[in-house]
C-alpha cells in the first residue's frame, strides 16, 4: 500500500465505521456464521505467565483478552464500551462507582460478584510480585456496595482510570482460583476467567490451547471457534511462511518489507491495523550535547520523517507528530510533524555554538528495522554535518542504559496505551517518580500542563490541553518522534470476523472459519 | 584406570567451580537487568524494587554467588526468573527437541559420510579421494549460518518442499515433525559428515596398512570382504568416539542452527537467557553443559585409553 | 576436531582436546600434502588477493560503501550494481569489498591476541610448575568448557558491541588452545639436558625462556595461528551474524549475512555476495594453513 497520511487516516475513519469488518469485506458480510474449527495462531515469542497481576510482557495479553474480560473494554475508536461493568458514573473527581453485570460465571463455576471485583483491587495493590501496583496507584480503597456494585475511592483525580481499566488493571480472576491454586496460576488458567474462551492447557515452547465457554454471558455472537491454537513462532519470515503454507490461520505481526508481498499473495488476507505505538528517541537533557535546546532542534530539523516512513517503513505507518497516535481522539491533525529543513538545522547549529556540526553516539536496539532506521537517520544528519555513531544493543542493554541516563540519544518504542496520559505523562513530568522521564526533561510549564491533564475529565478540555502539550514537546524536545507504525496483522482467507482494535490485541469473540 | 578417573573427577571439581564463578562475574558484569528486561515498559519502580528484593537481587554479588552454591549443593538450581519455573524443568523441557536434532544430524552424517571415506580410503590418492576430502574440507570451511541460510533459500523459499522451520515434535506429530528438522538437521549433519568422512577415511587407512589385512588380501578374499570384515570394524572405534564426543556438545545447543531455524532448544535457551539476564537459567545451564562437556571428554579420554593403551590418561 | 560441528567456526580451538584423534590425522595430512602442490598456490593467490583488496578498498570499490539510495534499495544484480543493492540502497559489491578489511582485521587481530596471551601463560604455567601450573591449567580448562559461542556472546555484552569486543572475546575464546600448547612445548624443553644445566648455573627464568623455549616453541604457536585465523574470521562472522560485532553503517561480511537474512525471500543477493567472499576467504586461508604446517612442523614432513 502507498498511502499518504490523509489516506491513512481515512482507512482508520472506514475501518472504525464497519465495526464487523470481514476480512474480504464485501464477501464476508454475505455469509452467515459458523460454529466450529480450531484457530490457529503464531506469536513472535511465547507467553510468559497466565497470571494478569503478575504480568509484564505484551504478549501474555493477547491470551488474556480472550479468557479474561476487563471491568471496560475498548472500541475500534478508543472509546470506552461496558464490560463486565454494565455502567459507571463518577459523582465526584474521586470516586469511581460501577455496577457490575449479573449472571457472569467465571470459568470455574464461582460468580463475579462485587466481593471478586474488591478482591481483584486489593491482590493488584498488596500481592507482593504484583505487576501492576503503578497502574492501581492512584486507587485509595475499594468498597463493596452491594452484591454487584463497587465504588473506587482515588487518592487523586485519575481521567486515565478509566481507560487504564480496559486492560490487565481491569481483568477479573476468580478469588476462588487464586486462593487455591497459588503460584500455579502462573501455569495454569484453568478456570480462571469470565471471558468467551476458556484456557485449556499450555505445553511451554509448544502450544497454549483455549475453547470455546460453552457458558458466556453474552449471548450475542460468539464464540464461534471450538478453539484457538496459539503457537509461538520466533522468527518472522518462518511466522510469514507457516501462514502461507496453511501452518497457522492468524499471525499477529507482518514486518514492514514483507507487506507487499504478502498482499499480492492470493492465500493471505492482511489487514492494517493502526497501532498505538510510537518510534522515538530520547535525547539527554542532562549532559552535553543534547542539554543544549538548539542542537536538539538542529537534529529534529535534519530529520526527515516523510523519507524515513517511505523508505524504512515502506508506508507501513505515518510520521508521527508527537507522542499521540492518529488513532486516538486527542490527535491533533492540525499540528504537523516537525519538517525537514536543513537551512534551519544549520541556523540552529550555529545557535548551538557548533556551527561546523558536532558528533554524537546514537544508542540504538538491535532489531533489523531499529538498525535500518538507525542507519539512515546516521545519513540524514551527516547532511546537515551532524556525525553520529550508531552503538547496538540488545533489550535488556537498552533499558539499562536508559534508566540509568547512560547514553545521548536512544531509540525508544512504545507500545502505545489507549489513553494519551501513558503515552505522556511518565515520559515527561519531573522526576523522581517517573521511571520512563530517560531524557531528564524537566521543565515547569510542562509539570503543571501534565498534571492539569490528569485533574481535568472533559474529553474536549483534555484534547485542548494535549494540542498543548504536543506543540511544547515539539519546541522542548525531549524526545524526537519518527513514525506511527501500522500493525499489519495476516489471516488464512477462512478467518472471517475479525475485528480490529488499535490497541493490538486479537481478541477471537465473533471470528469464525470459512 | 579407576583410581585415575576418580582423580579426573576431583580434578573437574575446581573447573567447574571456576566456571560458575566465571559465569556469575560475567553476568553481573553485563550491562541490564532481568527485572527491567521482564517489565520493560512497566512505570512503577518501587513495584521492580521490591521483586528485585524478593528474588534476592539487591544483596551484593558475592553473597548471591554464595547462596546460589549453598542451594546447589543441595542440589537445587533456583528457579528462572522470567518465567519462574525451576531452572532444571527450563532445561528438561528444551533438551528433546536438541537431542532429536542432534541424531537426526548425525544419521544424515554417517549417510554421508561412510560411503565418501570408504570410496576415499579404497581409492586412496586418486580422483575420487581428491573429490572426498575437498567434501570434506568444504564442509569443515563452511559457515554454519551461511549454509543454513542457503539451505533455506533452496528448499523453503525457492522450492518450497520443506518447512524452513518452527518445530514441531517428531515424538508426537510424527512425519511433520521429520520434516520440520530436517533442514536444520542437514545444516548440522554436512558439517558433522565433514568430520566424519576425515577421521573415518584416516582411520581406515590407518587399518588397510596392518598385516592382518595384507594377509587377509593375500590369502586372497575379496577386497569388499576385507573392507567390511577386517577393515571397517577397526577402524570405527574412533569414529564412535568423536561421534560420542559430538553429541555431547550437540546437545549442549547448537546455538547459531537452532538460531537461524528458530527451534526451542538449549542453544536458543542459553542465548534467550542471557539476552533476558535471566541469571538463575544462565548459570544453572550453563553448568549443565559444563559437566556435560567435561563427562564426555572424560569418556573419550577413558575410550581412548581403552582402546589403545599407548594413549595413557592424561 | 571434537566440538567442531555445532559451530564449525569454533572447529580448531576445540582440536587441542581431542589429541588422540590426531595420531591418525597424520595420514590425512600426507594426503592432503599430495593434492597440496595444486592447492597451496590457491590458497596464497586467494590470501594474496584478499589482503590487495583490503588495502587496495578505496580504489577497487565502485561506490561508496555508506552511500545510501532509498529510491534504488533491494536491486537485483545488474549493470549499474554487480552484486545488487541492500535495504537502504548501499551496493553490496563496494561493501563486499570494504568488508574484506574488517574480516582480515578480526583474523588476524584475534588470533594474536590469544597467541601472545596464550604463550605467556603456557610459559608461566610450565615453567613455574605447582600451584601456578595447576591455577593456570585448570582456569583454561573453565574456559574450555564453555560452549564457545555463549562465553563470546556473554564476553561480547560484556565488552559492549563493537569490533574491538569482539576481538578480545574471540582473544580469550582462543587462549586456551595456545596456553596448553605452549606449556607443552616447555615442559619438553625443561626436561632437556642444557636447559636444566643452564638451569643448575642460575640463569634467571626469563632468560631461559628467552634462549631456549621460545625458539624452540615458535614453530608450532605460528603453525597453530596460521591455522587458526581462518577460523577466526569464521567466528567474527558468526558473531557479527548474532549482531555483536561492528557497528553499522560499518560493513563485514558476518552483518552483511545478518542483514540480509530477513530479505532471503526478496533480495537473496544481499547474502550471496558477502557468503561467496566469506567462503572462498576461509577455504584458501586453510590451505595456506596448511602449507605452513608442512613448511615448519618438521615432525610432519617427509
Amino acid at each position: 500500500m502507498s498511502v499518504s497520511r490523509r489516506e491513512f487516516l481515512k482507512t482508520c475513519a472506514v475501518m472504525s465505521s464497519v465495526p464487523m469488518v470481514g476480512l474480504a469485506p464485501g464477501v464476508a458480510a454475505a455469509q452467515a456464521p459458523k460454529k466450529g474449527g480450531t484457530l490457529r495462531v503464531g506469536f513472535y515469542i511465547e507467553a510468559a505467565t497466565m497470571d494478569p497481576h503478575l504480568s509484564g510482557s505484551k504478549v501474555d495479553r493477547q491470551v488474556y483478552h480472550n479468557i479474561y474480560e476487563p471491568l471496560v473494554t475498548l472500541d475500534t475508536k478508543l472509546g470506552i464500551r461496558p464490560g463486565l461493568a454494565e455502567s459507571w458514573s463518577q459523582p465526584d473527581p474521586r470516586t469511581l462507582v460501577f455496577k457490575l453485570r449479573r449472571g457472569v460465571r467465571f470459568h470455574d463455576g464461582t460468580d463475579f460478584t462485587a466481593e471478586a471485583a474488591k478482591f481483584n483491587f486489593d491482590r493488584m495493590k498488596t500481592e507482593p510480585k504484583s505487576v501492576r501496583k503503578g497502574e492501581v496507584a492512584s486507587i485509595d480503597s475499594v468498597d463493596v456496595v452491594d452484591s454487584h456494585t463497587i465504588k473506587i475511592n482515588l487518592k487523586r483525580p485519575d481521567a486515565a482510570l478509566l481507560a487504564t481499566l480496559t486492560d490487565r488493571a481491569g481483568m477479573m480472576i476468580s478469588p476462588k482460583v487464586v486462593q487455591e491454586r497459588g503460584a500455579e496460576l502462573q501455569r495454569n488458567a484453568k478456570g480462571a476467567g469470565t471471558g468467551p474462551f476458556e484456557f485449556v492447557e499450555w505445553v511451554k515452547d509448544a502450544h497454549l490451547v483455549i475453547k470455546r465457554n460453552e457458558g458466556y454471558w453474552n449471548r450475542q455472537g460468539g464464540p464461534y471457534l471450538d478453539r484457538v491454537r496459539y503457537r509461538p513462532i520466533l522468527d518472522d519470515t518462518v511466522k510469514l511462511q507457516s501462514l502461507q503454507s496453511g501452518e497457522i490461520d492468524v499471525m499477529d505481526y507482518v514486518q514492514p518489507r514483507d507487506v507487499a508481498a504478502v498482499k499480492a499473495d492470493k492465500n493471505v488476507v492482511v489487514l492494517d491495523v493502526p497501532s498505538l505505538a510510537a518510534f522515538a528517541y530520547q535525547l539527554n537533557h542532562q549532559k552535553p550535547p543534547f542539554n543544549n535546546k538548539a542542537l536538539r532542534q538542529a537534529v529534529a530539523y535534519s530529520l526527515d520523517l516523510e523519507q524515513i516512513v517511505k523508505g524504512v517503513w515502506l508506508n507501513v505507518g505515518v510520521p508521527a507528530n508527537g507522542p499521540i497516535p492518529p488513532t486516538s481522539w486527542a490527535y491533533d491533525k492540525s499540528i504537523p510533524y516537525i519538517k525537514r529543513d536543513l537551512a534551519k538545522a544549520k541556523a540552529r547549529l550555529a545557535e548551538g555554538g557548533k556551527p561546523g556540526g558536532f558528533e554524537f553516539t546514537m544508542t540504538t536496539a538491535n532489531i533489523p528495522i531499529n538498525v535500518q532506521e538507525a542507519e539512515v537517520i546516521q545519513a540524514q544528519l551527516r547532511e546537515a554535518g551532524i556525525t553520529t555513531k550508531i552503538k547496538l544493543v540488545d533489550a535488556a542493554t537498552q533499558l539499562s542504559d536508559g534508566n540509568s541516563r547512560n547514553f545521548e540519544m536512544i531509540s525508544y518504542q512504545w507500545s502505545g496505551r489507549p489513553d494519551p496520559d501513558g503515552n505522556i505523562y511518565q515520559f515527561f513530568r519531573t522526576t523522581p517518580g517517573t521511571s520512563l522521564n530517560w531524557s531528564g526533561i524537566s521543565n515547569p510549564k510542562l509539570d503543571e500542563l501534565l498534571d492539569k491533564t490528569r485533574e481535568v475529565s472533559n474529553q474536549a478540555e483534555r484534547k485542548k490541553l494535549y494540542s498543548e502539550l504536543i506543540r511544547l514537546l515539539q519546541d522542548e524536545l525531549p524526545m524526537v518522534y519518527t513514525v506511527h507504525p501500522v500493525e499489519p496483522k495476516a489471516f488464512s482467507p477462512r478467518v472471517q470476523g475479525y475485528e480490529p482494535i488499535p490497541d493490538g490485541m486479537m481478541r477471537f469473540k465473533d471470528v469464525w472459519l470459512k | 584406570m579407576g583410581r585415575l578417573i576418580a582423580h579426573r573427577l576431583l580434578a573437574t571439581i575446581p573447573v567447574l567451580l571456576l566456571v560458575t564463578a566465571g559465569v556469575f562475574a560475567l553476568l553481573h558484569l553485563t550491562p541490564g537487568d532481568p527485572i527491567d528486561a521482564m517489565m520493560a515498559e512497566s512505570v512503577d519502580a518501587t513495584a521492580k524494587d521490591a521483586l528485585r528484593r524478593e528474588l534476592g537481587l539487591d544483596r551484593p554479588i558475592p553473597v548471591q554467588y554464595a547462596a546460589w552454591m549453598g542451594r546447589l549443593l543441595r542440589g537445587d538450581l533456583g528457579r528462572s526468573i522470567r518465567n519462574g519455573e525451576p531452572v532444571i524443568e527450563n532445561v528438561s523441557r528444551r533438551i528433546r527437541p536438541s537431542l532429536e536434532l542432534a541424531l537426526l544430524a548425525m544419521a544424515i552424517s554417517l549417510t554421508i559420510a561412510f560411503p565418501v571415506a570408504i570410496a576415499s580410503a579404497v581409492h586412496h590418492n586418486t580422483g575420487v579421494d581428491r573429490l572426498g576430502t575437498t567434501f570434506a574440507l568444504f564442509g569443515i570451511c563452511m559457515p554454519n549460518f551461511l549454509l543454513a541460510l542457503l539451505l533455506i533459500f533452496l528448499f523453503g523459499v525457492t522450492l518450497r518442499w520443506l518447512p524452513i522451520s518452527g518445530y514441531v515434535d517428531p515424538l508426537e506429530e510424527g512425519w511433520a515433525g521429520v520434516r520440520s528438522l530436517v533442514l536444520p538437521a542437514v545444516t548440522l549433519g554436512l558439517a558433522l559428515a565433514a568430520v566424519v568422512t576425515r577421521t573415518l577415511r584416516s582411520s581406515l587407512l590407518d587399518a588397510l596398512a596392518e598385516d592382518y589385512v595384507r594377509t587377509a588380501r593375500a590369502k586372497g578374499l575379496a577386497e569388499s570382504h576385507v573392507i567390511r570384515r577386517h577393515v571397517l570394524k577397526n577402524a570405527l572405534i574412533p569414529v564412535v568416539t568423536v561421534l560420542g564426543l559430538q553429541l555431547g556438545t550437540l546437545i549442549g545447543g547448537a546455538v547459531i542452527t537452532e538460531y537461524v531455524f528458530a527451534l526451542p532448544g538449549v542453544g536458543r535457551l542459553v542465548v534467550d537467557a542471557v539476552f533476558a539476564r535471566d541469571y538463575p537459567l544462565v548459570q544453572g545451564v550453563i553448568l549443565l553443559i559444563a559437566v556435560g562437556f567435561i563427562a564426555s571428554n572424560l569418556l573419550v579420554d577413558v575410550l581412548y585409553g581403552w582402546i589403545d593403551p599407548r594413549i595413557r590418561l592424561r | 576436531m571434537a566440538g567442531s560441528i555445532p559451530e564449525s567456526a569454533f572447529a580448531d580451538r576445540a582440536a587441542a582436546l581431542a589429541g588422540a584423534a590426531a595420531v591418525s590425522d597424520r595420514r590425512w595430512d600426507a594426503l592432503r600434502r599430495a593434492a597440496r602442490a595444486r592447492l597451496a598456490p590457491f590458497g596464497a593467490a586467494v590470501l594474496i588477493a584478499a589482503l590487495a583488496v583490503a588495502l587496495a578498498a578505496p580504489v577497487l570499490a565502485p561506490y561508496d560503501p555508506y552511500a545510501q539510495d532509498l529510491g534504488s534499495a533491494l536491486q537485483a544484480p545488474g549493470r549499474a550494481h554487480l552484486l545488487g543493492t541492500d535495504n537502504v540502497g548501499r551496493d553490496v559489491l563496494s561493501r563486499v569489498i570494504w568488508g574484506t578489511r574488517v574480516s582480515l582485521v578480526a583474523g588476524f587481530v584475534s588470533v594474536a591476541i590469544a597467541a601472545l596471551a596464550g604463550s605467556l601463560l603456557g610459559i608461566a604455567a610450565g615453567y613455574s610448575g605447582g600451584r601456578v601450573d595447576g591455577l593456570v591449567m585448570r582456569v583454561m580448562d573453565a574456559v574450555l568448557s564453555f560452549p564457545p559461542l555463549v562465553l563470546a556472546l556473554a564476553l561480547g555484552a560484556v565488552l559492549g558491541a563493537g569490533l574491538t569486543g569482539v576481538l578480545i572475546a574471540l582473544g580469550v575464546v582462543y587462549t586456551p588452545t595456545f596456553a596448553r600448547l605452549m606449556r607443552g612445548q616447555v615442559l619438553t624443553v625443561k626436561a632437556r639436558d642444557y636447559v636444566e644445566a643452564a638451569r643448575a648455573l642460575g640463569a634467571p627464568a626469563w632468560r631461559i625462556a628467552w634462549q631456549h623455549v621460545l625458539p624452540n616453541a615458535a614453530a608450532p604457536i605460528v603453525v597453530q595461528a596460521s591455522l587458526s585465523v581462518a577460523f577466526a574470521i569464521l567466528a567474527e562472522a558468526s558473531l557479527s551474524f548474532l549482531g555483536l560485532g561492528i557497528q553499522p553503517p560499518g560493513a563485514s561480511w558476518g552483518s552483511m549475512i545478518n542483514a540480509g537474512r530477513g530479505y532471503l525471500q526478496q533480495a537473496p543477493w544481499i547474502v550471496f555476495g558477502p557468503g561467496a567472499a566469506l567462503f572462498v576467504t576461509v577455504v584458501g586461508l586453510n590451505f595456506v594453513g596448511d602449507a605452513i604446517r608442512d613448511g615448519l612442523d618438521p615432525r610432519l614432513r617427509g
